[in-house]
């Protein structure tokens, strides 16, 4: 068989750009029109209701579950609780044949080791077809961020600049404390508190930060030789640090201390470090659907708006967390939480460091407190 | 005897009728007795045997289990496992020691004596009990810190004081603390109604045989009140050891770590590590057994603790002459150092912007308590707690009197089985049980029944409070002398008239504190509902759990306090009820 010129006109041109068009597909969204977008909508009215889970935030509860409700109709069920508990209960319905929930917001470790790991979760990505959510010119990165390896279950909707570490600046000058090893001056001895690192949770992964960074013997020094006061409640360092009892916080947050500073106490958040690379993370949650959902359109329908503007914009204003929008006016952030471009930034919600990286480094550091040497 | 008694007694005397002898007499006992067995077999074996098999599970979630001892030799070979095992040990013995004496004291004060304001002091002791403990720590702190505490600033003036007096980051400030949270208010309410049953006949024998009222509390009161005091003790012993979250804001700081944190962290792993946990929590199964085989032996024998027959009945008090004043002021006193002062900050926390702040612009205001009462949830939560309290106030009393019944009536053939049985759920740390009963539920075909309703939570609140009602109704049946039921049978009277108009008012004043006790254990629980409850049956303890949680704390003192001003209500009427119900009111 003979291909002269016009049969390539004629075919083979046609079927280049039906394949580029095809793989130019695979990768984007697919965005419903106005009357599937509609017949969605009544689909979930017709469900009754949609099942949430995720941390007990008042943000949630006095911010986005009315502005849902008034949206659209739908009540939200809201199940709240720590995440090992909810992933345990749920767990646990699941082996007797009941599904309850629908949607998860939860934090990257339990996405990770339980919804994505324990295959408790479906694709999310055919079904963000909202053309506000479905338009990858509405992101700052041009496509919604999906966070899993399989880049369709878990949306990674906020990446913010964390901070990383906060001092009262009555006891603490900033320009005392430009560098990691600032903290290991005797000076600071039991002047610096932080979460348990003994236990799951930011006290841990912040000294597992600290070990992949600046390694064991700095660890050793700031958590056993500088007499660093430790605590599970996060309450008890926000107040050391106004009171200055502890004038050094590693694990205080934002929206904990933000109120103080409003309050006129010299808090002061520090971001960069000399000898360690800013970093950022996708706090407060990661969004997935779960499978079998008793609710599913309902379900669709919340994960949509939830990662459109309307939802979006009002979680990250009661958080105080950047969102990955582009149509989102952050001037009620703090400029610092902004990440920059140009700026190389430690991803604390990599998906790597969550499942393996950090956890590796929890273990060190905890022999390293463990043995105390 | 009390006068409705003895009513009955008097027209019984005349109408005596003897029943028909019957070969089936026992039927109903042993009946009762194997339905209470299987009962509890399935509502508190099973949860254990679901816990203990899982621990043996060494399978990634969803896989086919493979079964080993890895998880209890990773949970037992931990280095800091032993340590804070024995920290638990200590802190428990330290705390258990002081607070019985005390609390044996105060009621004996209450109920034995004619100090004055009895009534009054019983009833501070049964709301101190209530006030949630994590906001009280909190006021302890704001008491006692070594840097910023208002005790600590105070005895800086004194001449003497160098230098912080109290640490409450310490061992001994745990103790006081826990002293303070929890220490004798408990033992209070469940000691008070026995001593007021006794009798004053051995106390009157005593002081005519020349005993002083300290010898009489020694050699008399004492041994006849042993088991409720012995069973106190084991329950506070056992709680002691499972104690938590004072030690996770006070010990942490300082280093120190109890075995119930080790728990708590195998249950905070990603997934969960119940198999540690469980592994960990069969130490107090242990201990639980070996405390009721000393218990029980105790018990065994010619022992007679029966304070209250048909052969006459004296409730006169002991005179304390000079002393009574000085006794009601040495009870006032503790109250008011132990209670009202942490207490006078909580409720100034509530109504402060930010607890313990009394410096910043405008400290105080009333939006924690507006909020609170705005919050959409309140309502219904707040009408889910009082379903959930009722229920399990009166479901207790009804299944437990029973069982007690049973347990003492010397008829049954396994009730050391059924005693051990209605112990469990007091040693299951509360999220393992939890987890155990969430299981049972939903391995029942009733699962569409109990499983997010507030009727399952009930339902597992009671299996909860299994072990203190039932060995409080058991120490107050065995102060009941057989003769009693006897007279009554003879004279013609069914079980259930007998016991409607005989054991009922006789148990009333028991069956009223630990109906209240439920009741108010019912709205503040928060472990054994966390992982049974759905957004309907959300009752206001998992919303207090959620504020605290946010670090709403200033909202949650205020929804602590509304808590407590419930029970403080419910108390009223409670007492009343009692009081008509064994018809001295």
């Amino acid at each position: 068989m003979r291909f002269n010129s016009t049969w390539k006109i004629n075919w083979l041109l046609p079927a280049l750009v039906f394949v580029m068009v095809g793989i130019t597909d695979v990768s984007a969204q697919t965005k419903a029109s106005d009357k599937e977008w509609a017949a969605i909508v009544d689909a979930a009215k017709k469900e009754g209701k949609v099942v949430v889970a995720g941390s007990p935030d008042p943000v949630m509860r006095n911010d986005v579950i009315p502005k849902f409700t008034a949206r659209y109709g739908i009540p939200v069920e809201f199940i709240a609780g720590r995440s090992s508990e909810i992933t345990g209960r749920v767990k646990t319905e699941r082996a007797a044949g009941i599904y309850s929930v629908d949607v998860f917001l939860a934090g990257p470790d339990t996405t990770a080791a339980v919804l994505y790991g324990e295959k408790l979760i479906d694709p999310l990505k055919p079904v963000l077809v909202m053309p506000e959510v479905a338009d990858g010119a509405k992101w700052k990165h041009g496509k919604i961020w999906f966070a899993d390896p399989e880049e369709r279950f878990v949306v990674r909707p906020f990446s913010s600049v964390a901070t990383m570490l906060f001092i009262n600046a009555d006891n603490v000058k900033p320009d005392e404390m430009r560098s990691a090893k600032d903290l290991l001056n005797p000076k600071w001895r039991g002047k610096i508190s932080a979460e348990d690192p003994n236990a799951i949770g930011s006290g841990s992964n912040a000294a597992a930060r600290f070990y992949h960074d600046l390694g064991e013997e700095f660890v050793r020094k700031l958590y056993v030789e500088q007499k660093t006061v430790r605590t599970r409640e996060r309450r008890q360092m926000t107040d050391w640090l106004a009171r200055g009892t502890q004038p050094i916080c590693l694990n205080c947050r934002e929206d904990d201390v933000r109120p103080l500073i409003k309050d006129g106490f010299k808090l002061v958040e520090i971001f960069e470090l000399v000898d360690m690379p800013p970093s950022i993370n996708g706090s407060p949650w990661l969004l997935s659907l779960a499978n079998k959902a008793p609710n599913p359109k309902a379900a669709q329908l919340f994960a949509n708006w939830i990662l459109a503007k309307e939802g979006l914009e009002a979680y990250a204003r009661g958080y105080g967390s950047a969102t990955l929008r582009a149509d989102i006016d952050e001037s009620f952030l703090n400029p610092a939480n902004l990440p920059k471009k140009n700026v190389k930034y430690f991803d604390d919600t990599d998906w790597k460091w969550v499942v393996s990286g950090r956890q590796e480094y929890r273990e060190k550091v905890w022999q390293v407190l463990k043995t105390g040497k | 005897m009390e006068p409705r008694i003895v009513q009955f007694f008097m027209k019984a005397s005349s109408e005596i009728v003897l029943p028909k002898p019957s070969r089936f007499r026992l039927r109903p006992i042993r009946l009762a007795e194997f339905s209470f067995l299987i009962f509890l077999a399935v509502a508190m074996g099973l949860p254990l045997l679901f816990l203990l098999t899982g621990s043996f599970n060494l399978a990634a979630p969803g896989k086919p289990a493979l079964y080993g001892f890895d998880n209890w030799s990773r949970a037992f070979t931990d280095a800091g496992t032993l340590n804070a095992l024995g920290m638990s040990f200590l802190l428990s013995v330290v705390r258990l020691i002081p607070a019985i004496i005390l609390s044996v004291i105060f009621a004996w004060l209450i109920a034995r004596t004619d100090m004055p304001g009895g009534k009054f002091i019983e009833s501070l002791c049964w709301i101190a009990y209530f006030v949630p403990d994590f906001p009280l720590v909190l006021a302890w702190i704001l008491l006692l810190d070594p840097n910023f505490g208002f005790l600590n600033a105070l005895a800086k003036n004194l001449p003497f004081v160098d230098g912080a007096l109290f640490n409450p980051y310490s061992f001994w400030g745990i103790v006081w603390v826990h002293t303070s949270t929890g220490g004798i208010w408990f033992k209070v309410m469940l000691l008070v109604p026995v001593f007021r049953r006794l009798g004053a006949t051995l106390e009157e024998a005593a002081r005519v045989a020349g005993a002083n009222a300290a010898t009489m509390l020694w050699r008399i009161t004492l041994p006849v009140l042993a088991p409720m005091i012995l069973a106190v003790s084991v329950l506070s012993f056992i709680r002691g050891l499972q104690s938590f979250n004072t030690e996770l804001l006070l010990g942490t700081p300082a280093g120190i770590y109890v075995y119930s944190t080790k728990i708590y962290d195998y249950l905070q792993h990603e997934p969960r590590a119940y198999g540690e946990a469980t592994a960990l929590g069969s130490v107090f199964l242990v201990v639980l057994g070996l405390l009721l085989f000393f218990y029980w032996k105790y018990l065994r024998g010619d022992k007679k603790f029966t304070v209250v027959s048909g052969q006459g009945y004296s409730t006169l008090k002991v005179k304390l002459g000079r002393w009574r004043y000085a006794a009601l002021g040495g009870c006032l006193l503790y109250i008011a150092v132990m209670m009202l002062l942490p207490l006078t900050f909580l409720v100034i926390g509530s109504f402060m912007r930010r607890y313990g702040f009394f410096h910043i612009a405008a400290p105080f205001t009333l939006n924690h308590w507006r909020a609170m009462l705005s919050d959409p949830i309140f309502l219904v939560a707040l009408k889910n707690s009082l379903i959930i309290a009722s229920i399990t106030a009166a479901g207790g009393i009804l299944l437990y009197s029973a069982l007690a019944y049973l347990l003492v009536s010397r008829r049954t053939i396994c009730a050391p089985l059924l005693e051990s049985l209605c112990w469990i759920p007091h040693v299951l740390p509360g999220i393992l049980l939890s987890l155990g009963v969430l299981w049972l539920f939903l391995a029942t075909p009733l699962r569409f029944i109990f499983y997010g309703s507030v009727w399952g939570i009930a339902c597992a609140l009671i299996l909860a409070d299994s072990p203190v009602t039932t060995q409080a109704f058991k120490a107050g049946l065995l102060q009941l002398g057989a003769d009693l039921e006897e007279s009554a049978r003879v004279s013609g009277a069914s079980w259930a008239y007998t016991y409607r108009r005989i054991l009922l008012p006789l148990l009333a004043p028991i069956a009223a504190a630990v109906g209240l006790m439920n009741f108010g254990g019912a709205l503040t629980n928060i472990s054994t509902p966390v992982l049974l409850y759905s957004h309907q049956s959300r009752p206001l303890a998992i919303l207090l759990m959620e504020y605290s949680f946010t670090g709403e704390l200033e909202r949650a003192a205020a929804l602590g306090l509304l808590m407590t001003l419930i029970v403080g209500a419910m108390m009223l009427v409670g007492r009343k009820l009692g009081l008509k119900l064994a018809g001295s009111d």
